[in-house]
């Protein structure tokens, strides 16, 4: 009568524990990576009812970004424009563009148009535009190239720790007030320039918890 | 120093006073038996498997993102900054009487109410009846349609129904009104009955100024409205008068204001005295330096011993050798005109005659005591003209009743048989905010609109005029009593705001749209306009019969601290607002003194044990049948009960809520009635009532002194005077020889404050604070506080973050009350933060106890830890009830704030400090100044600070030694809770001074705590 089992069976155990190992290796870096907001988050791109282009407007055309996100400077919220803001100019421009269709029905009706959210942040955070902006963080610096974008994506993870690389070290991101809205700002020296803002502005971001979640 | 301050002599229930087994098991407990058990029908076993199921569910659904919209506006108005709150000043309408208010708006949603601090009524201050307005507006239950016998209609078939009917202009009509003092409604009265030749109108309000108003009349010939100065006058004798109450008296706030500013001890001067004479134990009772219980139904044979000893006619009776009678007398003679005398609303005319001629007896009337002419009163005698109409009714000479707001079916007097009588009139028509009990004997109902809806105006109390502007469209498309009687009128539905404007062209001189624009913006127009009447020094000398002395026990009848008399009964803030004196939620009951409680046999209110007894109260052959309740300091003989409640079909909130007591009024007895019976029925009932909550177990939490033993020893509140042994500790246990004393709190602990940071404290005025419960309603509605219901109160679950403990002390017959309200202690050295395994509960830079909702898992090890019990578990998912699965999600969302995270079950929570306002404020100045974290003071005010009617609440930046917050802690007052425990609350308290007179032995016999 033979063995039940083969010599090959020795090699189980230590294969199985391979196994394991590879198996919650991979699970532990997959949940890492796939589950953080770098990979859900950043790209997104959702197609918006009226197909606005940030490229021509900001870029080509180098509108100021506070001619439409008028409040970002006093409010917590940037404002996406009322349908008003528009119609300043497409009044009188392009008045008859298929693509404007649904601005020119929402300025007859009264209806405002359904724009898709795209920065999203998570639950219990506060964030508030106007202070960042009056401390000189740039729109670019969260945004991303606005200028550069046909349809509007998420550069950014907006996850926490990204938030605190900033409020731990905000020299190393911060510039002038009069520089926020320019999109390709690099400073010679930006932590030089950064220490100097920083203690011009008395910018302590805050890192204790109430800070952002209340 | 007294034994009063020493002895820690305090008792929250009669439980807590006799110390029994029960009690102790109840308090080690803290909750009570299977409190953290899910009950509800709703097993363990199902709740884990919906658990996993949602947990299944919930990871496969958080793989795609949720796809949000924005939406912008299509025209923005002007003004208007999505994500800033607008502010508009407008009032709120109680009866006849308005307080300015200011509202915080949110892109349209009104979701907060604040005093306006340029009204005479308000001066920046609330009742809780403001603060709960918000909640009333938004209230799904909510009648939303016009309803033609019982049938859904429209307003337009209403219109065409008035064109038609009322062409005829010679039917007989009656229109019963609730008071209100708009001119604008006042103007399309005198059309309606200029028109209408065979009409009538009657005021009527089951709780009201008529008999007020009446004795004046008596006394001086003209229908006047009695004002009293509280800040002018130092001796106060309160007649079961329940003037702080806003329930008791429409112009509470001012009231509040002006009583407590002459009680004010920093200013060195004395400060006044009240008295109080009364049956039930008031709020006003609670807050008098001399207390007298006596039945209300002997208030009249006190007064007219009280006038036979001053001069001013009376007579004598079994009061006259009281020993109270001859050192009031004595009092008010030494303080001639600067004193008040003020009687309780509902007492007869005859009394409040007397009481105005003892007023100018004394030289008060004009200086302490003002009587003032209203433009707009009726010039008769409403509560008879009201039983006239009701006999007109039943006489069939009226063929349409037309009742403007009000339910007099369910709280007209019992006796006139107002349901019976409508079936006699033809056709009914009523206005009002729910389809009540008069809506449904009505053949025409039109769904009124809320004051935060609609265009309006009126007088405050003291006649400064205002208008009321919308801050939202009608949410079901209700009309406002002008509309509604101005389309019964001329069949018209003409906007409000027309009928307004039309009113105030005439009263605003020069350019018409900046007059209208100011008014609108102060919120206020013109003050004082009503024009003072100088009464005829001889007062009243009529003759008025001697009341009957009642040997037996007597019921007195009372508007509800809360519900009133039933017009906010669907209002859940209030509904679970521990009432101020018996910390009862969600029920009315029959108060007793514990002597009349063990005459009737009847056993004390239980503990753990929530069960009381049922008791059958019978007045002539009319039975109720309500909850017994011992109230210590309650009159012997007397039982009291409040009205409002015991609802049928009304609202999900109002409806099977306590018990109807209105059935017992009758238009002889509208205050008390005598020779009744009242027995034991044999079964028991349940009440939720938070007063052994968070019991602090006889430690010394509430210091008080009378003012000599305060001028004597101004130290008195300090922890070695309050104890009599020096502060354990530390530092007394190095001084004792200990090398290393056990301690909690490592050096680690001690965190650095950064220097361009604030430091936030808070101080509570305990002189001031008179235990009304506005900053707990405040707080609800600022923070989005869930409203749990009685069950889940019962198992103390109540979310509150700010309570108010109600103390007793002395004997137990005649106690002294004390309130003493409790948020979060912000402890520098906190307990809670020690214990949390998951750091969900850390120190802010600006020295705030923090609580991190997202990182909280619900170990409830902090609340544990707490030694002052102020955190709160979401032991269920109480908003999402209403906010997503309930009938109307949408209403309830927007009375959220914005601001404030919605918590989720299984999350503690507790007082922020308000970071909300807090960091707002911070980033303001930031951007302001370009750099400063620190706001100037007073510019941070906390929802209860902001709200409370008697400025008893401090708060501001510690590092600032000119804030108003640092030099109360710098005052010789300044105490903390639990200061042996060594945590450094940030929350402090002012000690409370008395001034009783010391001729009267009353509250100074204190027997010592022997346990």
């Amino acid at each position: 009568m033979g063995q039940i089992f083969s010599k090959k069976a020795d090699e189980i155990p230590s294969r199985i524990l391979l196994g394991a190992i590879i198996i919650l290796t991979a699970t532990v870096a997959g949940v890492w990576y796939y589950f953080s907001p770098e990979y859900l988050d950043v790209g997104y791109a959702p197609e918006q009812p009226v197909p606005f282009s940030h490229k021509l407007h900001a870029g080509h055309h180098d509108m100021d970004c506070q001619y439409c996100h008028s409040n970002v400077a006093v409010s917590k919220q940037a404002n996406i424009p009322p349908t008003q803001t528009c119609m300043n100019c497409h009044s009188q421009i392009k008045t008859d563009s298929p693509r404007l269709a649904k601005i020119r029905e929402s300025w007859k009706s009264g209806e405002p148009v359904e724009w898709v959210r795209v920065h999203n942040l998570p639950d219990y955070a506060y964030f508030n535009h106007a202070i960042h902006v009056n401390m000189g963080v740039g729109c670019e610096t969260c945004h991303g190239r606005i200028d550069r974008m046909e349809v509007v994506a998420q550069k950014e993870p907006l996850s926490m720790s990204w938030c605190l690389d900033c409020h731990r070290n905000p020299e190393k991101y911060v510039r002038p007030v009069d520089e926020v809205t320019t999109m390709g700002y690099e400073a010679e020296n930006q932590v030089e320039l950064g220490r100097k803002l920083v203690a011009k502005h008395n910018i302590h971001p805050p890192t204790y918890c109430q800070g952002c979640h209340y | 120093m007294s034994d009063e301050v020493q002895s820690s002599n305090y008792w929250k229930s009669l439980n807590e006073l006799a110390q029994n087994k029960e009690y102790e098991r109840f308090v080690e407990r803290e909750f009570p038996e299977n409190a953290s058990e899910l009950k509800d029908g709703f097993s363990r076993r199902t709740f884990l498997r919906m658990m996993g199921a949602s947990i299944a569910l919930a990871g496969f659904a958080a793989c795609r993102r949720p796809v949000q919209k924005i939406l912008p506006y299509s025209k923005q108005p002007e003004d208007v900054i999505p994500g800033v709150p607008m502010y508009y000043a407008s009032a709120m309408p109680f009866q006849d009487a308005l307080t300015g208010i200011v509202i915080e708006n949110h892109e349209g949603r009104p979701t907060k109410i604040e005093g306006n601090e340029m009204h005479p009524a308000s001066k920046g201050n609330t009742s809780k009846f403001n603060q709960a307005a918000t909640l009333g507006m938004y209230d799904p239950d909510r009648s939303r349609n016009v309803m033609k016998d019982g049938e859904q209609s429209s307003f337009t078939n209403f219109q065409s129904f008035c064109e038609q009917h009322f062409g005829d202009t010679g039917r007989g009509i009656a229109f019963i009104s609730e008071s209100n003092s708009s001119p604008t409604y006042h103007k399309i009265k005198e059309q309606a009955l200029s028109r209408f030749s065979n009409a009538q109108w009657v005021t009527y309000e089951p709780f009201g100024e008529e008999n007020a108003l009446e004795g004046t009349n008596m006394a001086f010939g003209q229908r006047l409205r009695t004002v009293n100065h509280f800040d002018e006058a130092d001796i106060i004798v309160a007649l079961d008068d329940d003037f702080l109450n806003p329930a008791a008296h429409k112009n509470s706030v001012q009231n509040t204001r002006e009583f407590t500013q002459r009680r004010n001890v920093e200013t060195g001067d004395d400060i006044s005295r009240l008295y109080s004479i009364e049956s039930t134990f008031t709020v006003t009772g609670s807050n008098a330096d001399n207390r007298l219980r006596i039945k209300s139904s002997e208030i009249g044979l006190f007064i007219q011993a009280l006038a036979a000893e001053l001069g001013v006619g009376g007579s004598s009776n079994k009061f006259s050798d009281h020993e109270w009678i001859s050192v009031l007398a004595e009092d008010l003679q030494n303080n001639r005109g600067r004193s008040v005398l003020t009687l309780g609303n509902e007492h007869s005319p005859e009394l409040h005659a007397m009481v105005s001629s003892i007023n100018v007896a004394l030289g008060n009337a004009g200086t302490t005591v003002t009587y003032l002419e209203l433009p707009y009163l009726d010039d008769q005698n409403n509560r008879d003209a009201f039983t006239e109409v009701v006999n007109a009714v039943n006489n069939e000479e009226i063929d349409t009743v037309v009742i403007i707001g009000g339910n007099p079916v369910f709280n007209a007097p019992a006796d006139l048989n107002f349901a019976e009588a409508l079936n006699s009139a033809e056709h009914v028509i009523h206005l009002s905010d729910y389809y009540d009990e008069t809506s449904k004997m009505a053949n025409w109902h039109v769904n009124r609109a809320h004051f935060l809806e609609t265009w309006s105006d009126g007088y405050s109390y003291t006649g400064a005029s205002s208008i009321i502007q919308p801050q939202i469209e009608p949410l079901f498309d209700g009309k406002s009593e002008i509309e509604f009687l101005n389309t019964i009128v001329t069949g018209d539905d003409t906007d409000g705001y027309q009928l307004v404007q039309e009113t105030w062209r005439k009263n605003i001189s020069g350019n018409f749209t900046n007059g209208w624009e100011t008014i609108l913006h102060d919120g206020v127009a013109t003050e004082d306009n009503f024009p003072e009447v100088t009464p005829s020094a001889g007062g009243f000398s009529g003759d008025i019969s001697q009341p009957e002395q009642s040997e037996g026990i007597e019921v007195v009848i009372r508007p509800d601290s809360k519900v009133f008399d039933g017009r906010y009964a669907n209002n859940g803030w209030l509904q679970e607002l521990p009432d101020p004196m018996t910390k009862i939620t969600w029920d009315n009951v029959a108060l007793m003194s514990p002597q009349t409680a063990e005459k009737l046999d009847i056993e004390k209110a239980g503990l753990g044990k929530a069960e009381v007894d049922l008791i059958t109260i019978d007045v002539n052959g009319t039975k109720i049948e309500i909850p017994a309740w011992v109230q210590p300091g309650h009159a012997d003989d007397s039982i009291t009960v409040t009205a409002g409640y015991g609802r049928k079909g009304l609202g999900r909130v109002a409806d099977a809520v306590g018990v109807d007591t209105y059935p017992l009024r009758t238009s002889g007895a509208m205050l008390f009635a005598t020779d009744i019976s009242v027995s034991k029925t044999g079964s028991g009932y349940e009440i939720a009532s938070t007063q052994d909550h968070g019991s602090m177990e006889g430690r010394s939490l509430l210091r008080h002194a009378t003012l000599q033993e305060y001028r004597d020893n101004p130290d008195f509140s300090q922890y070695e005077e309050a104890y009599n042994a020096e502060l354990p500790g530390e530092a007394w246990a190095h001084e004792q020889g200990a090398d290393s004393p056990l301690t909690i709190f490592d050096a680690i602990d001690e965190q650095e404050y950064p220097d361009y940071q604030p430091q936030w404290g808070m101080t509570i005025d305990l002189n001031s604070c008179i235990g009304c419960g506005t900053c707990t309603i405040a707080c609800q509605a600022e923070n989005n506080i869930p409203v749990i219901g009685k069950d889940e109160v019962m198992n103390g679950r109540e979310m509150h973050w700010i309570r108010t403990d109600r103390y007793f002390a002395g004997d137990v017959d005649n106690p002294k009350a004390l309130h003493q309200p409790v948020p979060c202690m912000h402890c520098e050295l906190a307990p809670c933060e020690q214990v949390c395994p998951v750091a969900a509960t850390t120190h802010s830079e600006d020295g705030m106890n923090q609580m991190t909702y997202n990182r909280c898992i619900g170990t409830r090890y902090c609340a544990n830890n707490c030694p002052y019990k102020v955190r709160r578990f979401n032991f269920f998912n109480y908003t999402d009830e209403f906010l997503t699965d309930g009938d109307d999600p949408e209403v309830i969302q927007m009375a959220m704030n914005p601001d404030v995270t919605v918590r989720f079950r299984g999350v503690m929570e507790k007082c922020s400090y308000c970071v909300q306002r807090v960091n707002r404020a911070k980033i303001q100045t930031q951007i302001e100044t370009d750099g400063s974290m620190k706001p100037e003071d007073g510019t941070v005010k906390t929802a209860c600070q902001q709200a409370c009617p008697s400025d008893a609440i401090y708060f501001g930046d510690l590092t600032d030694p000119d804030s108003e917050v640092s030099k109360t802690k710098r005052n010789n007052r300044n105490y903390l809770l639990l200061e042996e425990l060594n945590t450094r609350p940030r929350t402090s308290y002012l000690a409370k001074i008395t001034n009783p007179n010391p001729a009267l032995t009353q509250h100074s016999t204190i027997s010592n705590n022997e346990h």
